[in-house]
């Protein structure tokens, strides 16, 4: 039986109304929290924990605190300054130029109750070079087509002086509202470190520049993150302040946290040139967290076998496949709510719940059980008129669990698959499995260190991630007359076709090919 | 009397070729199929000379023989050279005949062991000749010798269903290694492994067409009242032989089938032969859509003979989409679009040059000096209608005779004519011809490309590794976006590379020498490797026509993969060049980050950025 730790005393009641989400995969997984966004916030807790040399250790768990960069100069240059390309286009001088912008900055800054930023003037040989960088920075973004709030667009991760915190920014006034780093990056960052793999994975990280463990002025970082830094005057570099309550991660060891930490390895391990491998590593940590629901909502419901994905290689007409892979993706979609509600009527069986009824004031001591369990009900809550039988404060609680639920945490399937590219609904009013070519890239760097058989890739997807793409992955779905051999045969040479056309396969002749990690081969 | 026996005999001969055509057939038997309708018929064989035979004969016959596995695809000819060895090495064609799975023969001091099909052995059977095969191989078993066929998806499964055994592992990665890196031979092991999928179909076809054209069969005809009533079986002979001074329709055919070879897609044997038979016997009205001797008359008599025309077979028209589908010669020479693709100027010809002064002279020469498959009866009248707008019902007709001229054109089209009339323009390949002739045979008499070539497929890799339509092309410019290597847009100037030689660096068009096929090389230094980029048929004709500015999005994507990948090669041994040459970080003070420009000429340049820190 895998460990389950107990929950923090006391919780954020101002924040949490109850407990149910949090007990089975932790506090917590926030939909809106991108996969990219999810890595940023993990590489802001690495930064602070690596400079105290703590990185990747976690001395008491679930104790974790440590310092966040605000990067409050940085943060207005490049997402709150709409007026510096029109004036840098402007037929001025340069020291007009300059004054100008001083002076439309100041009226706009957020964030900094008193600020300067005449340190740039020193820093560019001309104003028009300091509008190209911000520009080229701009253009490097992450998500950098959405339209976040200014305080919540982010700098790419070139190193140490790009990292710095989601915020909530009204005139000076800055407040972390955890509107975009949920802490699922939080949870990420503790998976990491109980996985057993952090030391090799922050020395991947310090290779690639992205985390330095030294003080600012010693580390040799990237010309990328010296650009950052010639943003950002000197004291504002190394402004911090120090994060919330800790987060919760409910086990302690768990094979898909060394999954998870041994995927990062591998793809870390096939050298991509630049910063390559972050997008693929995004990639894999979304697939990874969207396991890790699926297999701690089964765990729960005490199914044995692991998550399992059909996987439709997008073919030009309906196909039975197509089919299969949206039932299996509303089936999975629905897994996490099956957990909590068969989470929450167990309690009739435990032996405190019985102890209750027998009490002489049942409804109390039953209440008194689900506020330790749950953290439900509050001491005012309301709604319970009515309510006057103790399955009644069972059922209500259910209730509000799934309502609860379905706002943010029931979307995370959902919205990461489709973020991360695994699911789509094109051509096609369902949203299915699908995989897009990133996804596809990103599997072959994962799983294939330098060459592999096709078939052999196939086993090894369904191993690794539960993925059934061809017909030997499928023996029980077709031993049980919902498709036919044919059906998964053409779709795993559908796949082969793809892999092919993304440079990612060798066909040596129709019965036989190889999938090719293309950094560990020649182009040929 | 004398005339019918002679028609009979003949025919004789065109119902043994049928065989090799598109006709149903069990594909798994069949050379020996093939082997006994030709007992049967006391016909001779259609013989040609094989790639490897003679050094495969060689081996077995040295002091130390190694054992040989063979692979390729159905119908490369794996049985052909088993028996064939097995014959030339003294072996019993009485005891090859009886068709066991496993023959042995002594040879020497040793014993040559003979499976001409590894698929044919049961699973027991398999892994106890597989273990010792192995033994054979890592010579622990000097005893004997072995010679295998298979089809290599047979043989890897074969091994990989054998991991058990120690020994057999470390022969089985060698295997792979030989497979995919298209190695004979690997040190230590005694065994040669020809993958029969490797043979040139460009060298191989010539001499098939020479083995049926010159075959004695056709003795026949010669009394054949037939031939002068225009028998289309003949007039396809007849213009597929060609003449000694006019042979331009075995040269194109030739040509495209090497054009298929560089752009990876193999032909086996059969197929080759089953393309000339088709070619040969086409007519989409006969039984099985082949012809034979009997239904000639009658196809003659309906004015049917020119869709007999071997233009129109060699691409499948004779059969059912579904059946040519199902064929992979035609589905490959298929992909060429010949019959499809036109020029405006091919298409007037065909078209107005009936009527149009200017045209005449091209209309003569192209289409009327053709009257059995240019214009014919049939072609003039729906040219007619089609150009006074009578029974538009009929419109499709005529673009299908269209489309046939096209395709009679493209393997007619006088060698003189190809550049003013844009022969390749026929094709969905418009460089393809330039590829061949300047590309192609030039490096294989070791010459050298033409600068003007080189500058413009440099022109098209700084298209997509920028991502802006730059007209730089004497150098290579490597630009990235400062975070991923991959960027559709790359707006930081890392560096160029000099396509003339200077200083170590080159971009040039070589011969790679294990493949036999052109690779784009760029040099970044005499210590850094070079990279290499296989250039293909389609490739050439992707970069050639991006560096022209207009691109059909149809295969655009494949490519634009396959040379993004490129680029993250050459920026790997860039970062390996600078390592070598120890190239200063910026000093503490100030650094410099330099950013593509591009002016109106579309000519990009770096504008250095200084920053003080």
């Amino acid at each position: 039986m895998t460990e389950i730790l107990p929950r923090p005393q006391p919780i954020e009641q101002t924040t949490l109304t109850m407990w149910v989400d949090e007990s089975i995969w932790g506090h917590r997984l926030y939909d809106e929290q991108t996969p990219w966004l999810c890595i940023l916030e993990m590489l802001c807790i690495t930064q602070s924990e690596a400079y105290n040399g703590q990185a990747f250790v976690e001395n008491e768990y679930n104790r974790l605190q440590y310092s966040t960069y605000p990067r409050l100069y940085l943060r207005n240059i490049l997402f709150n300054n709409p007026q510096i390309e029109a004036i840098a286009s402007e037929g001025l001088d340069d020291p007009e130029r300059w004054r100008m912008w001083i002076e439309a900055i100041a009226s706009n800054v957020g964030g900094l109750s008193s600020h300067n930023f005449s340190y740039l003037k020193t820093r560019f040989a001309s104003f028009k070079d300091f509008a190209e960088v911000v520009k080229f920075i701009q253009s490097n973004a992450i998500e950098g087509d959405s339209n976040k709030r200014w305080s919540s667009r982010f700098v790419f991760p070139y190193g140490p002086d790009c990292l710095y915190e989601d915020l909530r920014i009204k005139g000076s006034q800055i407040t972390n509202d955890r509107r975009f780093f949920g802490r699922t990056g939080e949870l990420l960052y503790l998976m990491l470190c109980r996985s057993g793999r952090g030391e090799a994975i922050l020395s991947h990280l310090q290779r690639l520049g992205i985390i330095a463990s030294e003080d600012s002025s010693d580390y040799k970082c990237s010309k990328w993150n010296k650009l950052v830094v010639a943003l950002q005057p000197e004291h504002d570099r190394i402004t911090t302040k120090s994060s919330g309550s800790p987060p919760y991660l409910p086990y302690v060891k768990l094979s898909e946290y060394e999954r998870l930490a041994d995927d990062w390895l591998k793809i870390l391990g096939c050298n991509l040139p630049d910063y390559d491998a972050l997008p693929h590593i995004v990639t894999i940590t979304g697939l990874h967290l969207i396991i890790y629901i699926l297999s701690r909502a089964k765990a729960v419901l005490k199914e044995l076998e692991q998550p399992r994905f059909i996987l439709e290689i997008v073919a030009p007409r309906k196909t039975i496949i197509r089919d299969l892979a949206s039932d299996e993706y509303q089936k999975n979609n629905s897994l996490p709510q099956r957990a909590i509600e068969h989470y929450i009527r167990g309690t009739i069986e435990l032996p405190e719940w019985q102890v209750c009824l027998e009490s002489f004031n049942p409804f109390e001591d039953v209440r008194d059980l689900l506020q330790e369990r749950f953290a439900w009900p509050a001491k005012d809550e309301e709604e319970l008129d009515g309510v006057g039988y103790p399955e009644g404060l069972l059922d209500k609680l259910r209730e509000k669990a799934v309502k609860r639920h379905k706002q943010h945490f029931a979307k995370c399937h959902g919205s990461w698959t489709r973020e991360i590219g695994l699911s789509s609904s094109r051509g096609s009013r369902r949203t299915r499995y699908a995989p897009t070519d990133t996804l596809l890239r990103t599997l072959v760097f994962a799983c294939v260190p330098h060459r592999m058989e096709f078939q052999d890739f196939l086993e090894k997807l369904y191993q690794n991630y539960g993925f059934v793409i061809g017909d030997k992955q499928a023996e029980d779905i077709i031993s049980s007359g919902d498709a036919d051999r044919e059906d998964f045969a053409a779709n795993a040479e559908r796949l082969e076709h793809r892999l092919a056309s993304i440079g990612l396969l060798k066909r040596l002749s129709d019965a036989c090919a190889y999938v090719q990690n293309p950094f560990a081969v020649e182009v040929s | 009397m004398s005339l019918k026996s002679s028609l009979c005999q003949t025919s004789e001969w065109i119902r043994f070729l049928r065989r090799y055509g598109p006709i149903p057939r069990n594909d798994n038997m069949y050379d020996e199929v093939i082997q006994r309708a030709l007992r049967r018929n006391k016909i001779q064989p259609i013989a040609f000379e094989t790639e490897y035979l003679n050094e495969l004969l060689d081996n077995f016959r040295a002091a130390e023989p190694k054992s040989v596995i063979l692979t390729g695809i159905a119908g490369d000819g794996k049985t052909y050279y088993c028996r064939k060895i097995w014959k030339k090495l003294g072996g019993n064609p009485e005891n090859w005949n009886r068709n066991d799975k496993v023959h042995s023969l002594e040879l020497g001091n040793k014993q040559l062991v003979v499976i001409k099909d590894l698929s044919e052995l049961n699973p027991e059977e398999k892994l106890t000749i597989i273990s010792h095969v192995a033994a054979a191989i890592t010579g622990q078993d000097p005893t004997k010798v072995y010679l295998i066929a298979a089809n290599d998806g047979q043989l890897i499964e074969a091994w990989t269903e054998a991991k058990e055994n120690a020994g057999v592992v470390d022969v089985q990665q060698v295997i792979e290694d030989m497979l995919v890196e298209e190695m004979h031979e690997k040190e230590g092991f005694s065994v040669k492994l020809y993958n029969l999928s490797r043979q040139s179909a460009a060298v191989i076809f010539p001499r098939i067409l020479d083995a049926v054209l010159k075959h004695p069969g056709w003795k026949g005809c010669a009394h054949c009242e037939q031939q002068n009533l225009g028998c289309p079986i003949w007039e396809n002979k007849l213009r597929l032989e060609g003449t000694e001074s006019e042979h331009t329709t075995k040269e194109r055919l030739t040509e495209l089938l090497e054009l298929c070879e560089l752009n990876e897609m193999h032909l086996p044997v059969r197929q080759l032969l089953l393309l000339v038979a088709n070619a040969l016997l086409g007519h989409p009205d006969a039984k099985d859509k082949l012809l034979s001797c009997q239904q000639v008359p009658k196809i003659v008599e309906k004015g049917k003979a020119s869709i007999a025309s071997l233009y129109r077979n060699i691409f499948g028209e004779n059969l059912s989409e579904r059946r040519r589908e199902s064929i992979s010669v035609f589905k490959v020479l298929r992909k060429f679009g010949i019959g499809s693709e036109t020029s405006n100027q091919i298409d007037n010809i065909l078209i107005f040059g009936v009527d149009d002064p200017e045209l005449q002279v091209h209309y003569e020469q192209l289409v009327l000096c053709d009257p059995y498959y240019g214009a014919d009866r049939n072609y003039q009248i729906q040219q007619r209608a089609y150009l006074e707008g009578e029974y538009a019902g009929n419109r499709a007709d005529f673009l299908n005779a269209l489309q046939s001229q096209r395709q009679r054109l493209f393997f007619t089209l006088p060698s003189d004519q190809a550049t003013e009339l844009k022969l390749w323009s026929l094709t969905i390949f418009q460089y393809a011809g330039e590829y061949l002739s300047n590309v192609y045979k030039v490096l294989s008499k070791e010459h050298k490309v033409s600068q003007s070539i080189i500058f413009r497929l440099v022109r098209g890799l700084n298209r997509i590794f920028t991502g802006f339509l730059v007209n730089n092309q004497d150098q290579l410019i490597l630009a990235t976006s400062g975070s991923y290597s991959q960027a559709k847009i790359s707006r930081i100037y890392e560096e160029v590379i000099s396509v003339l030689k200077k200083r170590g660096e080159s971009v040039s068009i070589e011969m790679d020498k294990n493949r036999r096929k052109p690779s784009l090389v760029v040099r970044l230094s005499r210590e850094v490797k070079p990279v290499y980029f296989n250039l293909t048929l389609t490739r050439y004709e992707y970069l050639s026509r991006v560096a022209d500015g207009v691109l059909p999005s149809s295969f655009s994507q494949e490519c634009y993969e396959d040379v993004l990948a490129f680029k993250s090669q050459v920026l790997k041994r860039l970062a390996c060049r600078k390592q070598l040459e120890g190239e200063d970080e910026d000093s503490e003070e100030s650094m410099s980050i330099r950013l593509l420009d591009v002016n109106n000429e579309g000519i990009a340049s770096p504008r250095p950025l200084e920053i003080y820190i």
